[in-house]
């Protein structure tokens, strides 16, 4: 399930103000997140929850469910 | 090696043949997917699997002269696929596998519009592909007679089978022979299409070999696409008519994290890559130290940045952050080029710190370029290309062709011994950048300063995105379409990103609404619109209806109203 955190830092970074999400949504599928915006987006997650991805942890990235599994797991190892 | 020999042999395929024998086991690809063990083609492997290719290609009726559209992603096979085509005479073109943002149709068009431009005879591409472009065959408005998956089928040959055929083709290629067919970028059939010859190659190999100081220990190393003159010329046809190795890097991967190019060269040792302004940006301010664990550059000799401009800020920060990885600080190094001059034109001497003017910005802008005093308001630091490749030659122009003296900003003009003949099938287009006297007119902005080249912008309006030459013609027609867009009332243009070291797109777009809310649809709208022909649209400004300036031809100027509107956005930003 997308919070509607990630969903804000995903819509601030690609400057729009709606998308619905959900956790199939694939980046080509929203308005403004290609190749370069992806890594802005990354950015912003990683500043957002103070994590850091791997390079193998991005490549393996299919939609944004798989993003906010990579997060929860993230924060959730942290604690 | 002895590099003049390069230049002796009668075509490309004919040198690839002799490293074969001459070097059989070094490699020559190195195919290279995060998280498995690299793909190694030899020479001689490579050459071996070619030969199955051109086989394969003339089983299927493909002959001499004939282009080959390649559609292919990151995949071992493209290779000997391409020196395949090559070895029967026919041309290859690379073209982007389209990504999934671009709409079928829209592809499909762009692909029909490319046909009719260029001349494709034969697309070879995936099967997944087929229910997007098997309609272009035998379509009346595409030239397109055959549809192949080369990958996807096997043919079995008997021992000789093909063997005099391919030895009779390959015995009459001449230097002068047409070798590959490049495009430049766009998306409705705008595309330029330049023809190199097998001489072209063959000596541009020996006149950037001898400007990066090539010797047999270098491995290049690209991420940069073949679809691409400086992925497909600098760093695939270069290396390996030389002799040496490349590591090919998926281009998805690498834009995806970054650090693959590091970690990759560090592993293989790699010493030259090319790549453009932008990439040395990304990786700059995207690679975390913890990524750099165990990473070593101390290999890399060369980082060329080319293929869009160059900023002195982005390499300098490149340097600083990266010298504690054994980044040799002289390594990144500049270079200009196009690919109607095969690739190069001017490189900064390997070991030499490339040269920086700092100017008056202002004075630079109507075209005087002088140092910076005590009264400069505005100063720009801008960088050298370098100095001439041997062979080629260089002069600034102004509006009516007139050479201009050093320092005087105008059109940068070219010759060089691997000058392109002319656009294929686009005479008219030919001789509106190529004069009498075989110069070619580049349509760049630049000034000549002690022999060395300064590259500041673009004449006309293309759009330089990451590298990659966009045409605004392309976003504003699909924006066109949009309900609530003033028709014909749009322009687009290329905005300066300091983040990303390159330029984004952004379109100004009259429209009679007023509400906010059907602003906020309208802006998804065109939003939508430019992925549906894979382009980004950064910024939108909605403008109401005569807004736009219109230039003397009565269309809106895309040079005045971009800076109007940028002049507004700053205005704003100080008055916040």
């Amino acid at each position: 399930m997308v919070t509607d955190q990630l969903k804000k830092i995903i819509l601030d970074v690609l400057k729009l103000d709606e998308f619905e999400f959900q956790d199939n949504t694939t980046a080509d599928q929203v308005p403004g997140w290609d190749s370069l915006s992806h890594l802005n987006v990354i950015t912003a997650v990683e500043k957002e929850y103070s994590i850091r991805f791997k390079a193998y942890e991005l490549l393996k990235l299919k939609d944004v469910g798989d993003l906010q599994n990579v997060i929860n797991s993230k924060l959730s190892s942290a604690k | 090696m002895n590099k003049q020999s390069i230049k002796d042999f009668n075509s490309v395929w004919e040198r690839w043949q002799f490293l074969s024998v001459d070097r059989p086991n070094t490699d020559a690809i190195i195919h290279w997917v995060t998280g498995e063990e690299p793909y190694r083609w030899t020479f001689s492997s490579l050459i071996e699997r070619a030969n199955y290719y051109s086989k394969y290609l003339l089983k299927k009726g493909i002959k001499p002269g004939q282009v080959c559209a390649m559609i292919i992603r990151h995949n071992p096979e493209f290779y000997p696929l391409y020196l395949g085509i090559v070895g029967i005479g026919a041309l290859p073109t690379v073209l982007a596998y389209p990504n999934p943002r671009l709409h079928p149709d829209k592809f499909r068009q762009g692909l029909e519009g490319m046909s009719q431009r260029s001349g494709l005879d034969y697309l070879l591409t995936e099967k997944d592909l087929e229910p997007v472009i098997g309609a272009l065959i035998n379509s009346p408005n595409s030239t397109i007679k055959g549809l192949h998956f080369p990958f996807e089928e096997n043919l079995i040959f008997s021992n000789s089978e093909l063997d005099s055929e391919l030895f009779t083709i390959r015995a009459s290629m001449k230097r002068k022979d047409p070798i590959l067919l490049q495009h430049s970028s766009g998306t409705t059939g705008l595309q330029k299409p330049v023809i190199l010859t097998h001489h072209d190659i063959l000596e541009h190999v020996v006149q950037y070999g001898e400007a990066l100081y090539l010797n047999n220990s270098d491995k290049f190393i690209s991420w940069t696409p073949l679809y691409h003159d400086m992925g497909l010329i600098g760093t695939f046809h270069m290396p390996l008519a030389y002799g040496i190795p490349t590591i090919q890097i998926n281009t998805f991967e690498w834009i995806l994290a970054p650090v693959i190019l590091f970690d990759a060269a560090s592993k293989e040792k790699a010493t030259i890559t090319l790549q453009p302004n932008f990439a040395f940006n990304l990786l700059t301010n995207k690679v975390h130290d913890e990524d750099m664990e165990g990473v070593d550059l101390s290999s890399l000799r060369l980082l060329v940045n080319a293929a869009e401009p160059i900023r002195h800020d982005t390499m300098e920060r490149f340097i600083d952050r990266f010298k504690n990885y054994g980044l040799n600080e002289l390594a990144p190094t500049t270079q200009y080029g196009m690919a109607e001059t095969t690739l190069a034109l001017v490189q900064t001497p390997p070991g030499q710190k490339y040269k920086i003017m700092e100017v008056d910005r202002q004075k630079l802008a109507n075209g005087v370029v002088e140092y910076t005093n005590e009264n400069t308001k505005v100063k720009r630091i801008c960088i050298s290309s370098g100095i001439l490749l041997d062979g080629c030659q260089m002069k600034i122009v102004d509006d009516n062709r007139i050479t201009l003296p050093d320092d005087t900003l105008g059109e940068i003009a070219v010759k060089s011994v691997s000058l392109f003949d002319g656009y294929r099938n686009y005479p008219e287009k030919t001789a509106q950048v190529m004069d009498n006297e075989g110069w070619y007119h580049t349509s760049d902005y630049g000034f000549i300063h002690d022999g060395e080249l300064y590259v500041i912008g673009r004449k006309d309006d293309i759009i330089i995105v990451a590298g990659n030459n966009m045409y605004p013609e392309d976003v504003e027609d699909v924006i066109n379409k949009i309900d609530g867009v003033q028709k014909g009332r749009i322009i687009a243009f290329g905005e300066a990103d300091e983040e990303l070291g390159t330029e984004v797109i952004s379109v100004i777009v009259e429209t009679k609404l007023e509400d906010e809310k059907e602003k906020k649809i309208l802006i998804n709208e065109i939003k939508k619109a430019g992925m549906s022909i894979d382009v980004t649209i950064s910024n939108i400004y909605l403008v109401p209806p005569r807004w736009l300036i219109k230039s003397s031809a009565g269309k809106p100027s895309r040079k005045a109203n971009s800076e109007r509107i940028l002049e507004e956005k700053r205005k704003n930003k100080g008055d916040n």
